[in-house]
C-alpha cells in the first residue's frame, strides 16, 4: 500500500484549523558519522515526540505548538505507568502497550541479552510536533539536549517521531 | 524529530529515526531512517507483539553500523495488517 502523504494531509488539516501554511524543511543532504564502537558495546538512549509522560508528571498539551518541553524518563519505571496526550495520532494501541511507540522494555531486554552494551540512565520524551520556531530548536533546545546526552555518555540515539 | 537527529549527529552522536511518515522523513532527511508503513504511533508495530517490536528495534540499531551515506531511508518490508489511514483526530476512530 502506498504510504500516506502526510505533507498533503497536514497542509489540509492545519489550513482547516486556520493555521498559517507550514514551511516544510527540505534538505538535500544529511550529516553522517560512523559509530566509534560496536552496538554490543554502545550505550543507547531513546527519544519520542509522542506526547508521552510518566504518570507522576503533568500530561503534555495534546494540541501543543512550539512546545520545547523535554522530560527525562527513568528507564526503570514500569512501562505501564505512562500517559499519552497527543491529538495528532491514534494512540489506542500505545495506551495499551507503550512499547508500540516507545519500546523501553525491548531496549532493556536487548541490554540484558548483550545485543547493546547498556541503556542510558535517562530516556527522553518531548519536542512534540508542530514546532514552528525551528531556529530556537536548532540553536538552543537541541544543544541543551546534547549536553545531557554527553553527561550520560550516550553512544547512540534512537528517535521515534509520533 | 528529523531535525533533532541531524543536530545530534553533527555533534558526534550517531542517530537513527524510526518513522511512520515517509514523505516527512524523506524531505527532512535525518542521517538514517527506518520507515514503517504503519499507523503513526505504531512505529514498533502491534501492542504486546514482542517479537515484532524487537525485530524493528534491532533493524534500526543495525542501521547505525551499516549506513555510510547520510540520509538513507530504508523501507520495512512487512505491511501493516489493515489499511493505514490518516488520523484526523476524531475520537473513537480506529486505524
Amino acid at each position: 500500500m502506498k504510504p500516506i502523504s502526510y505533507v498533503d494531509e497536514l497542509n489540509k488539516h492545519y489550513g482547516s484549523m486556520g493555521f498559517p501554511a507550514y514551511e516544510w524543511t527540505l534538505n538535500e543532504t544529511a550529516p553522517i558519522i560512523r559509530p566509534g564502537k560496536p552496538i554490543s558495546e554502545s550505550r543507547v538512549t531513546m527519544l519520542t515526540s509522542g506526547g508521552i509522560s510518566h504518570c507522576t508528571m503533568p500530561g503534555f498539551n495534546p494540541d501543543a505548538r512550539n512546545d520545547h518541553r523535554l522530560d527525562a524518563v527513568d528507564p526503570h519505571v514500569a512501562s505501564s505507568d505512562f500517559q499519552i496526550n497527543d491529538s495528532y495520532y491514534n494512540h489506542n494501541d500505545a495506551d495499551q502497550d507503550i512499547n508500540c511507540v516507545f519500546p523501553i522494555d525491548r531496549l532493556k531486554e536487548m541490554a540484558e541479552a548483550g545485543v547493546i552494551g547498556s541503556i542510558a540512565p535517562r530516556f527522553w520524551s518531548g519536542f512534540m510536533g508542530r514546532i514552528y520556531n525551528r531556529t530556537k530548536l536548532i540553536e538552543e533546545s537541541v544543544p541543551a539536549f546534547i549536553e545531557k546526552l554527553r553527561e550520560d555518555a550516550v553512544d547512540i540515539l534512537v528517535a521515534v517521531p509520533a | 524529530m528529523g531535525l533533532v537527529c541531524r543536530v545530534v549527529e553533527q555533534a558526534g552522536i550517531p542517530t537513527v529515526c524510526v518513522s511512520t511518515g515517509r514523505d516527512l522523513t524523506a524531505q527532512v532527511k535525518p542521517p538514517r531512517s527506518l520507515f514503517l508503513n504503519f499507523p503513526m504511533g505504531n512505529n514498533f508495530g502491534q501492542p504486546f507483539n514482542i517479537r515484532q517490536q524487537t525485530a524493528i528495534l534491532t533493524r534500526a540499531l543495525e542501521l547505525i553500523e551499516e549506513v555510510e551515506v547520510g540520509g538513507l531511508l530504508e523501507d520495512w518490508r512487512q505491511p501493516w495488517t489493515e489499511a493505514v489511514e490518516y488520523f484526523t483526530g476524531r475520537t473513537g476512530q480506529s486505524t
